[in-house]
């Protein structure tokens, strides 16, 4: 691309508002930055941002409703900025519709990878851009080809269940994001599933652990994020 | 038709009791009685009147049957007892033992329904009579007293201890926060004032030592966080039922983007163990430990976190291969009492509120915490219980290919 992305940072804290534009002008991102909620909002309307960087914690609005505000009409990605303890916030901001969230404090590499997951997600979910989907998912000896349904690890065919195998793919298929539980069991076992129980999904979980990885205590392929959901590595393609 | 007239009496003793206790109140206030409030007063008179009436109905069969004072007697000096135990003072006692022996005198002895202290024998029974109750009654009310005495002590023992308790958390964490703070300042002023002179190796030796101990001051108040977290909810910690291996690896994995140097090895069992906690918690105390582990045990041989389970518990071992720990600070590792002040002046080392934090978090969860050398460096093990219920357990784990 040779247009520089636009990302506004909705942030009241002016340090870490700062220290973003400055990263975030230094990786070629054209950065707009608001205070406030509302000073926040008009922007997005005016300024035809391709992200947005939003801080829960506002002096106005609650960042809940910037949310539902932005999705009432468009689907530019937001990431969410939260402190470590509002887990509960974060599920409902990504169940609002939030793309991700990052968690204060955070480093650059952190933040830089997270944009960089939420634009290209943003472009293949057909962002205006003709790409497909990509075929296949690989990092580091993990291979998996969704045309032909198939799960390789190190060349080697892994047996998977058909939800194992539905789970698996719908984490490689949007690789490098955060997946509330909801969310995946309404994706995998439909909208009447029991959402409170999430004890299939661990369950599930925990078997595709044993199977993907070496040493399930430390995962390399599939991350948990606990009270929160699963994120599965970045692809190298 | 005793009743009503008992009832009567007691009515105008009653009025005499209110005098007398605002007098003994004064008395006794250097014992620090409780105000008697017109509540307990009630309370005693209904008290009183009530055993003593049920003293006056159990007497009657004495007397109908055997015409036998003696035994009437001492069912009211029962009565006296039971007075005394129960109610506030000893001024309500001293007066139902008078009462006693005016109803013995007036009511069960010849003449009936008349005072007569004349009968032959009769003067030495109430006389010791009276005696005897108001012995006993002065005799519990004092040791009530003294009994309120001695609790009262004791919680102002307890609450000075709180006190201490705090004051020496305070001064733990103030003097674990300053640390880092000098070591920040001190850095940042050096670079500022020193820019042309520093080569880019040593402002980058620089930037880094403030990076390290910004982070250090971070997980300290992430560890203050967990207090107040504890702290706050009036009741233990809100457990939810999480799965082992989830709440390691993720500790592991924030332990090891704070500490990219660090190396740890885990090992976990192969089952499907779920344990009710407070998962943001329990990952706080294992990257305390793991933490711990890092700076003190300061060695090349990775740390080593071991997890098993033994009967209704799981249990976390975290072992370094450093120095271990000094053995006369192993009774106290968790005491959260600074470093002692004469070691040499490096905190970053000294285990501050960290250990203490984790002791807290584990007690709250029905678990516990040791702290041991094995022969090669220092090992801190805990227990957390599992999950009462087996619901989960075959959930399909058995068609696990491994």
């Amino acid at each position: 691309m040779n247009l520089k992305p636009t990302v506004i940072v909705i942030e009241d804290e002016k340090s870490i508002c700062s220290f973003i534009e400055t990263t975030l002008t230094a990786h070629q991102y054209k950065v707009l930055a608001a205070a406030t909620g509302q000073e926040g909002l008009s922007l997005i309307t005016s300024g035809f941002p391709d992200l947005i960087l939003l801080d829960l914690g506002l002096p106005d609005i609650d960042g809940l409703d910037i949310i539902r505000q932005v999705r009432g009409w468009s689907v530019i990605p937001i990431i969410v900025i939260s402190a470590r303890t509002q887990e509960n916030e974060k599920v409902l901001a990504l169940d609002s519709g939030a793309d991700d969230y990052i968690t204060k404090p955070f480093g650059t590499s952190e933040l830089l990878a997270r944009i960089r997951t939420a634009l290209r997600h943003h472009h293949l979910n057909g962002g205006g851009a003709l790409t497909r989907p990509e075929p296949v998912y690989s990092f580091d000896g993990l291979n998996i080809d969704f045309s032909k349904r198939l799960v390789t690890l190190n060349d080697e065919e892994i047996h998977l269940t058909q939800i194992e195998y539905k789970l698996v793919s719908l984490l490689a298929k949007n690789a490098g994001r955060v997946l509330t539980y909801d969310y995946i069991i309404n994706h995998i076992w439909g909208p009447y599933a029991d959402n409170n129980n999430n004890q299939i999904l661990r369950v599930n979980m925990a078997h595709i652990r044993r199977k993907l990885e070496a040493n399930p205590a430390e995962p390399h392929y599939i991350f948990t994020e606990i009270g929160v959901g699963y994120r599965m590595r970045e692809s190298q393609v | 038709m005793k009743q009503p007239y008992l009832a009567a009496m007691h009515k105008q003793m009653n009025k005499k009791l209110k005098a007398h206790i605002s007098r003994q109140k004064k008395k006794h206030a250097k014992w620090k009685t409780a105000p008697m409030s017109s509540d307990t007063l009630i309370q005693n008179g209904i008290l009183t009147v009530a055993v003593l009436s049920t003293a006056t109905v159990l007497a009657l069969p004495f007397f109908f049957l055997g015409n036998n004072t003696a035994s009437v007697a001492i069912i009211y000096i029962l009565a006296v007892v039971f007075i005394a135990r129960y109610t506030e003072g000893y001024i309500p006692g001293i007066i139902s033992s008078f009462i006693g022996v005016i109803c013995v005198n007036y009511v069960f002895t010849y003449p009936y329904m008349k005072i007569d202290f004349t009968l032959d024998g009769y003067p030495v029974t109430f006389f010791g009579m009276i005696m005897i109750s108001s012995i006993i009654s002065t005799m519990t009310s004092h040791l009530k007293v003294q009994n309120r005495i001695i609790n009262e002590r004791e919680k102002l023992l307890m609450e000075a201890e709180k006190e201490t308790m705090r004051a020496n958390l305070l001064r733990a964490i103030s003097h674990d926060l300053r640390t880092p703070l000098t070591g920040i300042i001190g850095t940042s002023s050096t670079y500022i004032e020193n820019q042309e002179t520093l080569s880019e190796k040593e402002k980058m030796a620089l930037v880094q030592n403030i990076y390290d101990d910004s982070n250090w001051l971070l997980n300290m108040v992430e560890n203050l966080l967990t207090i107040t977290r504890i702290r706050a909810n009036a009741d233990p910690i809100h457990k939810t039922s999480e799965l082992l291996e989830e709440v390691v690896s993720e500790a592991v994995q924030r332990f090891r983007k704070r500490l990219p140097n660090a190396q740890v090895k885990v090992r976990i069992p192969d089952d499907f163990i779920m344990l009710p906690m407070d998962a943001t918690l329990i990952e706080q105390v294992l990257i305390n430990l793991l933490e711990n582990a890092y700076y003190h045990g300061s060695s090349d041989q990775p740390i080593q976190l071991n997890i098993s389970v033994e009967e209704d518990f799981a249990c976390f071992e975290i072992m370094d291969f450093g120095p271990g720990i000094p053995p006369d600070k192993l009774p106290v590792i968790f005491d959260g009492s600074p470093s002692t002040p004469n070691q040499s002046g490096d905190s970053r080392k000294g285990m501050g509120i960290g250990l203490t934090i984790c002791k807290t978090i584990i007690t709250a969860h029905g678990g516990e915490i040791q702290a041991r050398n094995h022969k090669s460096g220092a090992a801190f093990l805990f227990r957390l219980p599992l999950e009462t219920t087996a619901d989960y357990e075959n959930d399909g784990l058995s068609e696990n290919d491994l």
